[in-house]
């Protein structure tokens, strides 16, 4: 009963310590509420329509304005500009006016006459990877358009079968949506943490000693915050946007479960590097990128070393991410995600006894050390 | 003055946080990116067979399709049914499917189709294994339509010229190795390290105001502004300056790894280098500044800056184009230093172009760099007020 009441202490403490505190308040509510919709606008046009590029026509037949006609008529790129060589297509390019060069050499139509091969050159930069994507495949396709004959033996058909339109937001959305809640949770976190610690040692509040059950307390007060912020992020966004969502509410139900609960855990585990308020974000907000990397959203899981592989189950969202990914995109069941599932499980275990741990030896471990705290 | 500079190099060197997020985790960062992607294009990429056929046409096809460097045949499967449930469970990335009888059609002159399926749940795997396995099924048909046109009797030319009336020469200018760390690396090293330095600006001036507050009589603490007598642009200079320099070196030496060990294309040259990483180190501090400025919270001014740090990723359109994102954010991304770099590295380093093709990115670093001049009066009264609040 004792412990009961200490728990609901704690709960009650840590509701009132985060609701009075703006900065934290910014962590909970704000980030999560927020973020979401400002990378949903930014990637919410999804391809790179009509990307503009700079056509040489040497040729000057039929034939090659049939081509531009043809190319410029797709959905993805627009012929902007005609030059007459390749310098002055080159400064349109520099001027960021357009994104690629289509060359037609002089001999295309006597090549297409005479029944020999014809050649066309795309010069495209393919550090605009969409660009170069829609610039380098509108070709291809125009180029076969052109040349079918209807004598082919065999033909053969492209199916795109998850993120069927390959839209840049439907790829990189749903992974985005799963890290914020544990991004939002380690600064929050962390940031009461180093407030505990700054008025310990500034104000010489003497702590509570809180112990496990007070720890448990705590992690209540943020499963109750969170698990509103999941059900936002995971539920309404998507929709609010239109990004494919394939889950059934109890398969997500049950795969979030630990993903929150490791999460929780692992930000106590991590709030108790924080020595002062603001340090948490120098430590935080630079991290997320790379640990959107490991979870193998942009670079395949299949080419990512062992040694990045091993560093990343020590994270939450490695598991998560991929996990809600499969689900929302892919409409995977839970039996699919079994191994993201269960390493989730394990994570919320070993940072729950490091949690313990941490609450139980806190108080003594800190007051000896404090002196030797400066600034 | 000096007294100032003793005092700045000591907090730097005294206090861990600022060797950790000035030196440490740019180096960190340089380190994980670059290893990462060390194979430069994903290579090997788990894909499936679903083989209804079974001849020796169609086992032909997938060893050829295995050969090839970006993908790789992990298992066959019975059904499309069993391959799709693969691609959920992340076993592979794609599959081909060979349809019964697939080989006599083609033979006969049936015309078969043959299909495949690729996953763009991520897009890099996506768009990788769809080149090979396009490029497998058009060999394919290719293969077939030769031997019946050689036995026809067309020659070489001919058979090409029927096969692919136009061909496509693509030529990729600044990487045509398609290599991913060059682009990736290049840009999401220094963008991390703009992060750091938004953020660095502003804990450097916020603590000053918070400890101010708490530990008026100090020890080593002689004031702050009293030191500078007075003068405050002084002050804000003198705590700036050893940042600027630290981050500079740092951004030399992680450039001399990028370009000098790992060899980064860099047409553009050295000296180009240099002066970007000069007006990024500018650029990034008179934002941070200005944000300070602009609110004199810390937490405030410290969570726009990760605000605006975090989005620096996508606001610099290295993965999203900007002009294919909507109106209103082609042109806040003006306001992203991370936009400008990436616009100045993109044109003449990684390309040749004169650097009057960027002279108003340059100026608009630059600008940046000098946003704090506007509200420096407005930290000066923070300052004096002591406004820090938790």
């Amino acid at each position: 009963m004792k412990t009961l009441n200490t728990i609901f202490d704690a709960w009650l403490d840590e509701l009132k310590m985060i609701s009075k505190d703006e900065g934290v308040l910014l962590f909970f509510l704000f980030l999560p509420i927020a973020y979401p919709l400002i990378y949903s606008w930014i990637y919410n046009n999804e391809v790179a329509r009509e990307v503009p590029v700079v056509l040489i026509d040497n040729s000057h037949s039929a034939k090659s304005r049939e081509f531009a006609q043809k190319y410029d008529a797709s959905p993805d790129v627009c012929i902007a500009y005609r030059c007459g060589n390749m310098s002055e297509a080159k400064s349109h390019i520099g001027r960021e006016e357009a994104y690629g060069i289509i060359y037609i050499p002089h001999d295309f139509d006597k090549c297409l006459g005479r029944h020999t091969q014809a050649h066309i050159s795309i010069y495209c930069d393919m550090s605009y990877m969409l660009a170069y994507k829609a610039i380098y495949q509108t070709a291809t396709a125009v180029c076969s358009d052109m040349g079918a004959t209807g004598l082919t033996p065999l033909y053969f058909e492209e199916v795109p079968i998850f993120n069927t339109t390959g839209g840049y937001g439907n790829f990189i959305i749903p992974g985005v949506l799963v890290l914020i809640i544990q991004q939002a949770l380690l600064l929050g976190v962390g940031m009461i943490a180093g407030t505990r610690r700054e008025e310990r040692y500034y104000k010489k509040i003497p702590d509570q000693e809180w112990k496990i059950a007070g720890m448990l307390g705590h992690s209540f007060a943020y499963l109750m915050i969170f698990s509103v912020m999941l059900a936002w992020i995971t539920l309404i966004v998507p929709r609010i946007f239109g990004f494919v969502s394939l889950v059934h509410g109890s398969t997500l139900f049950h795969f979030l479960v630990p993903y929150l609960l490791a999460c929780v855990f692992f930000a106590i585990t991590v709030s108790s590097f924080v020595r002062y308020r603001e340090s948490v974000m120098l430590i935080v907000v630079f991290t997320s990128l790379p640990m959107l990397f490991l979870s193998g959203v942009s670079w395949p899981l299949s080419s990512i070393s062992g040694f990045w592989q091993g560093v990343s189950y020590a994270f939450p969202s490695t598991f998560g991410v991929r996990g809600f990914i499969r689900m929302s995109s892919m409409g995977a069941e839970l039996a699919d995600v079994q191994h993201e599932y269960f390493g989730l499980w394990i994570q919320t275990i070993v940072y729950f006894l490091l949690s313990c741990t941490i609450y139980q030896v806190r108080g003594r471990f800190l007051y000896k050390n404090q002196d030797s705290t400066t600034k | 003055m000096r007294e100032l500079f003793v005092r700045e190099i000591h907090i730097l060197l005294v206090h861990p946080i600022y060797i950790m997020c000035m030196v440490v985790a740019p180096l960190l960062i340089t380190f994980f990116f670059t290893s990462l992607m060390d194979e430069g294009a994903p290579q090997n990429l788990p894909i499936g067979v679903v083989d209804l056929d079974q001849t020796t046409t169609t086992r032909k096809l997938t060893r050829m399709i295995d050969a090839f460097q970006s993908t790789k045949v992990v298992a066959h499967y019975t059904s499309m049914d069993e391959a799709r449930h693969a691609i959920q469970k992340n076993d592979i990335y794609g599959f081909l499917l060979f349809p019964k009888d697939l080989t006599s059609d083609m033979l006969a002159f049936r015309q078969p189709k043959m299909s495949f399926y690729y996953s763009n749940t991520s897009l890099t795997a996506g768009s990788l294994i769809y080149k090979d396995m396009k490029t497998v099924c058009t060999l394919a048909a290719a293969g077939v339509g030769q031997g019946i046109m050689q036995a026809k009797g067309m020659t070489p030319e001919q058979i090409k010229a029927t096969l692919q009336p136009i061909a496509l020469d693509t030529h990729l200018i600044g990487n045509p190795w398609v290599n991913y760390n060059f682009y990736l690396s290049a840009m999401l090293i220094p963008n991390t390290i703009i992060l750091l330095i938004f953020l660095v600006t502003v804990y450097s001036l916020g603590i000053e105001i918070k400890f101010r507050m708490r530990r008026e009589n100090d020890r080593d603490n002689k004031g702050w502004l009293e030191m500078a007598h007075g003068d405050f642009g002084m002050a804000i200079f003198t705590k700036i300056l050893p940042q600027t320099l630290v981050f500079i070196c740092v951004f030399i030496l992680v450039y001399s790894y990028l370009f000098g060990w790992l060899h980064f294309p860099h047409p553009g040259g050295f000296w180009r280098i240099v002066l970007l990483a000069f007006l990024s180190v500018v650029s990034a501090q008179g934002f941070g500044v200005f944000i300070f400025g602009l609110i004199p919270s810390m937490r405030m001014a410290m969570s726009v800056c990760s605000l605006w740090g975090v989005l620096s990723f996508s606001m610099a359109g290295t993965a999203f184009p900007v002009f294919a994102m909507d109106a209103p954010l082609q042109s806040i991304s003006w306001m992203f230093p991370m936009r400008h770099y990436y616009l100045i590295y993109q044109l003449c380093i990684l390309n040749t172009y004169p650097l009057t093709e960027v002279l108003i990115n340059i100026f608009a670093m630059l600008s940046l760099g000098f946003l704090p001049l506007l509200v420096i009066k407005r930290i000066e009264r923070a300052f004096v007020n002591y406004a820090y609040e938790p």
